[in-house]
């Protein structure tokens, strides 16, 4: 890659201000690093020197925070987007996780709902309901992230405030989801831990685990990248 | 001109520069300020995100793609937006006319 010791300063400079790493942000100072080379170039045709160019090129740029802060919706949006839509792809998975360890456990065979079998853990009839709405905030808040963040924008205003709020509600709406899972888990194992199949039960405690890590994560990160935006 | 004057009509602009074929960032800059005499010449800088806002509506696609030892992201019209640059196009000549109208207002016959 060309490097112009002024351009990377630059470039630096936007960097600076636009926190966080990322593959968008990555491929945004990419882009206006190619940029910054091209109008070095065009200045260096024009007949400056290499060092007059790369300063001409500089100022046509304009203000490095001022870029930085056009840029900062792009990438507010961008990782809502992102993290709804890995919550959306990953969702069904963790649940049958869940779904086929119930089952190996011989949970859902029986004739009654879940929340009325026999021997049900205490916690049983608080934790289906907190998991479910937590399940359906979190889907909710996905979808309409990806809705507010693709093509719709065609016809809709830019709100990547809201964008990344959304998105920050399904990451802990998944996270709180998996906590009462993990709570309904601990109490049916204080139970009676011999009616729960081992190693089915194992892999969605393994799944659920990493989504909540993740998810978690990736709230914080929207809460963070939103508190930039002004 | 400043940045201020041209809202509402950059959308329109970048699209329009992407009509004859795909571009690269500087080059839609470029295009923009010869295009207009000069007139337009807005931070550089602030075109980028612009273009990716066009990109995530699905209106442009943009590709890397390699030429002349570097790397660029060129910009492509999608079916899209040339439909919107039509309708922005259209949308632009009615208010146009219906300003230069006001503006300008055509000299009153003499009456004798």
């Amino acid at each position: 890659m060309t490097s112009v010791p002024a351009i990377d300063t630059y470039l630096g400079e936007v960097a600076a201000s636009i926190p966080g790493a990322s593959r968008a942000r990555d491929d945004v100072l990419a882009e206006l690093r190619s940029g910054l080379l091209d109008a070095v170039d065009a200045h260096r045709s024009a007949g400056l020197t290499a060092q007059a160019a790369a300063e001409a090129a500089i100022t046509e740029f304009g203000d490095p925070c001022q870029v930085a802060d056009a840029f900062r919706p792009h990438l507010a949006m961008t990782q809502a987007r992102r993290v709804a839509l890995t919550l959306v792809a990953t969702g069904p998975p963790v649940g049958l996780l869940w779904t086929a360890a119930a089952m190996a456990s011989h949970i859902m065979l029986r004739d009654a709902p879940p929340w009325q079998w026999p021997g049900v853990p205490p916690l049983a009839p608080a934790a289906f309901p907190v998991a479910g709405a937590a399940l359906l905030l979190t889907i909710w808040s996905a979808l309409a992230t990806i809705a507010a963040t693709g093509t719709l924008t065609r016809w809709l205003p830019n709100r990547p405030r809201i964008a990344a709020a959304t998105a920050a509600t399904a990451g802990f709406g998944a996270a709180a989801a998996d906590l009462a899972i993990f709570a309904l888990l601990a109490s049916q194992l204080t139970n009676a831990p011999g009616a729960l199949a081992p190693l089915p039960v194992a892999a969605a405690t393994a799944a659920s685990l990493t989504r909540f890590t993740l998810a978690r994560r990736a709230a914080r990160k929207c809460l963070a990248i939103r508190a930039t935006l002004t | 001109m400043r940045a201020e004057t041209l809202k509402g009509h950059l959308d329109g602009l970048l699209l329009a520069s992407l009509e004859t074929g795909p571009r690269h960032g500087y080059a839609i800059m470029e295009a923009l300020r010869t295009g207009s005499g000069g007139q337009f010449d807005l931070p550089t800088g602030t075109i980028y995100p612009a273009l990716r806002r066009l990109e995530r509506a699905g209106l442009i696609r943009g590709t890397w793609s390699e030429g002349g030892g570097r790397s660029r992201r060129v910009y492509d019209l999608t079916p899209a937006g040339r439909r919107m640059l039509a309708a922005e196009r259209g949308t632009w000549r009615e208010f146009s006319a219906a300003v230069t109208a006001l503006l300008e207002p055509a000299p009153q016959p003499v009456t004798p």
